[in-house]
């Protein structure tokens, strides 16, 4: 014999059930925009049926919600993670470099090739017109035009890297502050989960910090099961490594630090590095934000290192020092003389063996002489001259008889003789000069390269975004909610609660009868 | 698969995104005039443009050269041009001086007038062009032709036949090409091994005052061999400023050339770009609109 109210027991079942149902379809709703937000469905169930005894079998006892489920596809979150990665190194990059072409400023009309273009010109006038004062005076302007461009380019990329190693500093700060908060919600994740439930809002608060932090630096996430917990549920523990070593293990994060390096013979001396808080052992960045910073920042181009900032400066000081040995000297590269240079031609006043160019220290520019005093040899001495402190020397910069030592002459008192500067001028055309040919082969040369590598990290980075958005919209495919669906759902439920309230009144009308009618 | 709301607005802010970033490149390109801003824009422009532009430079640096060298020799060849008219009249006055019926009161003028043409073969041997003497060799700041105490011409100091030498001044009119544009001053008065021009005045004089007529009738032929060096020497300065026309011209046309190329390489079709402009605009209009027909309605529109 049933029980007489079994009817709108289950009844009400129906009720709960569809209640549950519009609740999670409205947190749904409600999260339709919440960054990271993985919709959630219920587990809908019959209840438990009760057995008869009369032979008649089992009985239906109404529905249930037994689980509220998210929904979420762990390897799309894997492959987010590992192409991210990438994406955060190159997009570094990208940006970096794009300041790097505009510091050059080519092709311009205000760029290296135009300063160069104009300094030989100078030379040009001076060949025609050796005595001329006003020509003289020309070729120690442009002279000093062209050191100034050095000095000032090399300084805006050394402003660049030291830019870099800023933002390095914060990203770090950024990594540990992440590590930090996953740390935290696993611990919530966890507690709350003791009895069995999945704590679905936190883990995909937890997923979005992954996302983040898989853009900063190369990280492997896992949950692993340790074992049983004393109720026969997994013991879940969420772990974080990073080259194989814990970021955040469980309850616990790892923090990194960041510290200055002092190592003269390291590219990275003066910047910062990046080592565990704790053991104080190495970390390199394999990806991220983190090694895009570090490589630009530290990249000299040597053994397949990516030319970063301190390719383009170990540049241009090449190309100052050498075409100061070269002007100066008429000594190339090869370490052969070629030409008489600068050194061996005369003044307008008779001097000779005046450097042209030469360094300044302290904001003073060396003589001539303190330049030759400056090393054993020819290779120490111009090791003095950067693209930073490259300038005129102290004799052609004097103000008073400076220009009468620009040395056009072969010989001297000869105001017409041109024999020395003519000679200079072979040096434009000299492909012996660099490795890459004449000077401006070898600029032509760092600028396509510049550009080169510029365009490989736009391309790289533009690849990069789109394989994220494609994972990502994937992630959005399954993950995401659809207002359109939950409509549906709404309605759905909605009549599966008026049908339940309306199983109620019908049950209510046969009590109804039964009770109020019978015998009356 | 599945689409949802935020997939539906991301894919169309996406969209959005790209297509004004076309936009904008088109119209920089439009706004600048030219293909590229960057090097990462298009490396081998970026690259050609350095190229084209010191090429441009340098054509225009060497147009101003060969300017120059050409105005240098102008001077030159109107000086050579007045000394040859010099000796023109010295030959006349010669074969006047060489008639034997002549007094010595005609042949004093005579002497007379060809001490003054001997006197303007040094004025002429110090032509000076914007202030320079031109036929000083390396020495322009100084007056290279002189006459000593002993009524020798003197170049530079000492004797002409022992003038220093190697003092030709080259201007580069190409890449890698020099011309001289100097004639250097002794050259016209000494041929390595005789004494010229000068020396033959001084042997009329002397045959005019001792009356020797054969010594007089030498000389005209000592003129006539002087005006054959002379016109040597201008036709020497001639073909150079021929050359330097005909590098004028090829000059003139690298630069026509060059500019053309720079133009091609790095500068943009107008035409195409506002077409290009145009059709990115209407891109861009489309998916605005259909992006504003897709994210708005929902079923809830639908919905009692």
């Amino acid at each position: 014999m049933r029980s007489s109210f079994f009817g709108l027991e289950i009844a009400a079942r129906g009720l709960f059930t569809s209640q549950r149902a519009l609740d999670i379809t409205n947190h749904n709703i409600n999260n339709v925009n919440t960054p990271g937000y993985s919709r959630q469905v219920g587990i809908q169930k019959a209840s438990r049926p009760i057995g008869l005894f009369d032979g008649t079998g089992m009985i239906g006892t109404g529905s249930e919600i037994t689980a509220v489920k998210r929904i979420r596809d762990d390897f799309l979150d894997y492959k987010y993670w590992s192409e991210n990665v990438s994406f955060g190194e190159w997009e570094t990059k990208k940006i970096i470099m794009e300041d790097m072409e505009a510091i050059f400023n080519e092709p311009s009309d205000s760029g290296f090739n135009k300063v160069l273009d104009e300094f030989f010109s100078a030379l040009q006038e001076l060949s025609k017109n050796p005595g001329s004062l006003q020509t003289r005076e020309l070729v120690k302007s442009k002279g000093i035009t062209v050191s100034k461009y050095f000095n000032s380019t090399a300084a805006q990329l050394q402003k660049i890297r030291s830019d870099n190693n800023y933002a390095f500093k914060i990203k770090v700060d950024e990594i540990n502050s992440y590590a930090k908060q996953i740390s935290n919600l696993n611990e919530q994740i966890y507690k709350s989960e003791l009895d069995g439930n999945t704590a679905n809002d936190l883990r995909d608060e937890r997923t979005v910090l992954l996302d983040k932090l898989s853009k900063l630096i190369n990280i492997q996430a896992s949950e692993v099961v340790v074992g049983k917990l004393p109720n026969g549920k997994e013991d879940r523990r969420f772990q974080v490594t990073l080259n194989g070593s814990y970021l955040v293990n469980h309850f616990r994060a790892y923090e990194l630090e960041y510290f200055e390096v002092n190592d003269a013979t390291s590219p990275k001396d003066g910047m910062y590095d990046v080592r565990w808080k704790d053991s104080k052992n190495p970390v390199e960045p394999k990806g991220g934000e983190l090694k895009g910073y570090m490589d630009v920042r530290d990249g000299r181009g040597i053994n397949g290192e990516y030319k970063g900032v301190p390719y383009y400066i170990d540049r241009l000081n090449e190309f100052a020092r050498n075409f100061a040995k070269a002007f100066n000297e008429g000594i190339f590269k090869d370490g052969n003389q070629y030409y008489a240079g600068h050194a061996g031609g005369v003044g307008l006043d008779g001097s000779t063996g005046i450097r042209f160019f030469s360094y300044e220290e302290n904001g003073t520019a060396k003589s001539s002489a303190e330049l030759m005093a400056s090393g054993a040899d020819m290779d120490s001495v111009y090791k003095n001259i950067t693209a930073f402190n490259i300038t005129l020397s102290s004799d052609i910069l004097d103000a008073n008889n400076g220009i009468y030592k620009i040395a056009a002459a072969s010989s001297g008192g000869e105001s017409e003789n041109n024999e020395n500067i003519n000679q200079l001028l072979r040096l434009r055309h000299d492909t012996r000069m660099f490795d890459e040919g004449a000077p401006e082969d070898f600029m032509k040369s760092l600028v396509s390269n510049l550009g080169i590598d510029a365009q490989q990290a736009v391309r790289i980075s533009e690849n990069q975004d789109s394989i994220v958005q494609q994972i990502e919209n994937r992630r959005l495919s399954v993950s995401g909610v659809s207002i359109d669906e939950e409509m549906a759902n709404m309605v759905k439920y909605q009549h599966a609660y008026n049908a339940a309230a309306k199983m109620i009144s019908v049950i209510d009308q046969i009590y109804d009868v039964t009770i109020n009618r019978m015998g009356a | 698969m599945r689409v949802t709301n935020t997939m539906l607005i991301r894919t169309m802010m996406l969209n959005l995104n790209s297509n004004l970033a076309r936009m904008d490149k088109v119209q920089q390109q439009m706004a600048t005039g030219k293909k590229i801003r960057v090097p990462s824009d298009d490396p081998i422009i970026a690259a050609r443009a350095l190229k084209f532009r010191t090429d441009v430079a340098e054509i225009e640096q060497f147009q101003k050269n060969t300017s120059d060298a050409m105005s240098w020799l102008e001077v030159t060849e109107t000086a050579l041009a007045n000394m040859g008219d010099v000796l023109q009249r010295a030959r006349e006055l010669t074969v006047q001086a060489s008639n034997g019926t002549l007094t010595d009161e005609d042949r004093q003028k005579i002497k007379a007038e060809l001490g003054q043409l001997k006197q303007s073969i040094v004025e002429i041997g110090n032509t000076t062009y914007a202030g320079r003497y031109i036929f000083a060799g390396f020495k322009t700041d100084t007056a290279p032709f002189a006459v000593d105490g002993a009524g020798n011409l003197t170049y530079q100091g000492s004797a002409v036949n022992s003038a220093p030498t190697g003092q030709e001044i080259f201007y580069e009119i190409s890449v890698g090409n020099r011309m001289q544009v100097n004639v250097e001053g002794y050259k016209l008065f000494w041929d390595g091994t005789d004494e010229r021009i000068f020396k033959t005045f001084t042997d009329l004089e002397a045959a005019i005052d001792s009356g020797d007529q054969a010594q007089i009738n030498s000389c005209i032929e000592k003129f006539d061999r002087d005006m054959n060096q002379l016109l040597t020497i201008r036709a020497d300065v001639g073909g150079r400023m021929n050359y330097i026309e005909l590098t004028e011209n090829r000059l003139q046309d690298d630069y026509v050339n060059f500019t053309s190329l720079m133009s091609k390489n790095e500068d943009v079709d107008m035409a195409e770009v506002i077409m290009r402009l145009k059709s990115e605009e209407n891109v861009y209009r489309a998916s605005l609109s259909a992006g504003a027909r897709i994210i708005q309605p929902t079923l809830v529109d639908f919905l009692r």
